[in-house]
């Protein structure tokens, strides 16, 4: 469910936070959808369950998530529907910064870059 | 008395003229998971050997439980588990018998986790440990120090002859150790990706100091890589406030700084007509980067 990169510069809590972000945003994950238990989260991927509980407690508080007794997290119930689209564009802005930096830096066309991400876009893997 | 698990106070130990481990004050609380960098001869074994009381230290003290490590009493000392670098099973005993040894230690023991343990890491329970492979006695000592499920784990080095597989379970089995938030655990290696999956709290040794301590997150969020391009001139008088190495080439110039606010980024672009982009760094880049 989520890609975590414990070797990343980006530490493990922050992966979890944005990647959650960005589901909801979408309505990937819907209201009352069930997360994955810390522990079951911490074992799957061999992290720290703190780390894992961090994350949770930091989009509980956000408002993102909700905590029940006994049983998983959950999206939150009245959720700002799927966020704007402007506000989506905003999460992806700086992802997009870095690829089309590097383009440049490889000297690669605008044509070159867009046939690069359509044929991405396309593929079912991603 | 404090809640602390191991209290560490001006602790201090020298072999001779050489002072291997320098006035260190620190704290483990239950629920720490305190990976331990540092170069060969940096401190590292001779830190955990103080801790558990196999060595006095010259000056200062050490206490684990509120008890003095040096006079540890019986009760306390079966709430800790340790791995020590050189495993100390007996080469004459086949796999059995040196756990019914380790069991009897104990007044309790978790025979169904040493079991299960035994059977998902492979080890062939009738061998004698004199045929065993190093990595094999590694797993088995690893192993025998879960059994009664200490309230404080110390590692040394426990990881330096295990396959990647076996790696993986051995940091699956402390995922699961440490989920309830009641045990401590502190490990030295020099696998610095295990360190960086498991540990919350960071320790780098250096000549006998804790060059850094704190939490991985705030130490990768604090830690950053500028990459700065700009006119040649303009580069080559550049200062970055704050970095701990700085190298100049024509156009171009590299910081690495401790204390990162992306407040500098902004000040270096408006003050200097610089471009820069920004790096963080994976735990093994930022060690080697405190060691330049």
């Amino acid at each position: 469910m989520f890609v975590l990169k414990p070797q990343s510069g980006i530490p493990i809590y922050r992966q979890l936070l944005e990647q959650v972000r960005r589901m909801v945003a979408s309505g990937q994950l819907p209201p009352g959808a069930e997360l994955p238990s810390v522990r079951e989260l911490a074992l799957k991927h061999a992290v720290n369950p703190m780390t894992v509980s961090k994350a949770y407690t930091l989009l509980e508080a956000e408002g993102l998530l909700e905590r029940n007794r006994g049983r998983p997290m959950t999206v939150a119930s009245r959720p700002r529907n799927a966020a704007q689209l402007s506000r989506r564009l905003q999460q992806i802005q700086p992802l997009v910064e870095q690829t089309v930096l590097a383009a440049k830096q490889l000297e690669l066309g605008e044509a070159e870059l867009l046939k690069a991400v359509r044929e991405n876009w396309e593929n079912d893997d991603v | 008395m404090s809640d602390a698990t191991v209290q560490g106070s001006h602790l201090s130990k020298s072999f001779g003229e050489r002072r291997v481990i320098d006035d260190l004050s620190f704290e483990i609380a239950p629920g720490d998971v305190i990976g331990v960098l540092g170069k060969n001869g940096a401190g590292k074994t001779t830190l955990l050997e103080l801790m558990l009381g196999f060595t006095p230290p010259s000056a200062g003290s050490v206490s684990l439980f509120g008890h003095p490590s040096l006079q540890l009493p019986g009760e306390v000392k079966s709430r800790v588990g340790f791995v020590p670098q050189q495993d100390e099973l007996l080469d004459q005993l086949t796999v059995t018998d040196q756990l019914r040894v380790i069991e009897s230690f104990y007044s309790q023991w978790d025979g169904e986790l040493i079991a299960r343990l035994c059977r998902e890491w492979s080890v062939n329970t009738g061998s004698r440990i004199k045929n065993l492979s190093v990595g094999e006695r590694q797993k088995l000592s690893i192993l025998l120090a879960f059994g009664h499920r200490p309230h404080l784990l110390v590692l040394d080095e426990p990881v330096a002859s295990l396959d990647p597989l076996a790696r993986r379970q051995f940091l699956e089995q402390l995922v699961e150790a440490s989920a309830d938030g009641e045990r401590a655990v502190i490990f030295s290696s020099h696998i610095v990706s295990d360190i960086e999956r498991l540990a919350n709290r960071i320790w780098i040794l250096k000549n006998g100091k804790l060059d850094w301590q704190g939490d991985l997150d705030s130490l990768k969020e604090s830690v950053a890589r500028l990459h700065i391009r700009g006119a040649a001139e303009v580069i080559a008088g550049i200062e970055v406030p704050g970095a701990i190495s700085l190298r100049r080439d024509a156009g171009f110039a590299t910081a690495v700084v401790r204390d990162w606010q992306p407040e500098l980024r902004q000040s270096l672009e408006t003050m200097h007509a610089v471009t820069v982009e920004v790096e963080s760094l994976s735990l093994e880049e930022i060690f080697l980067e405190l060691h330049r």
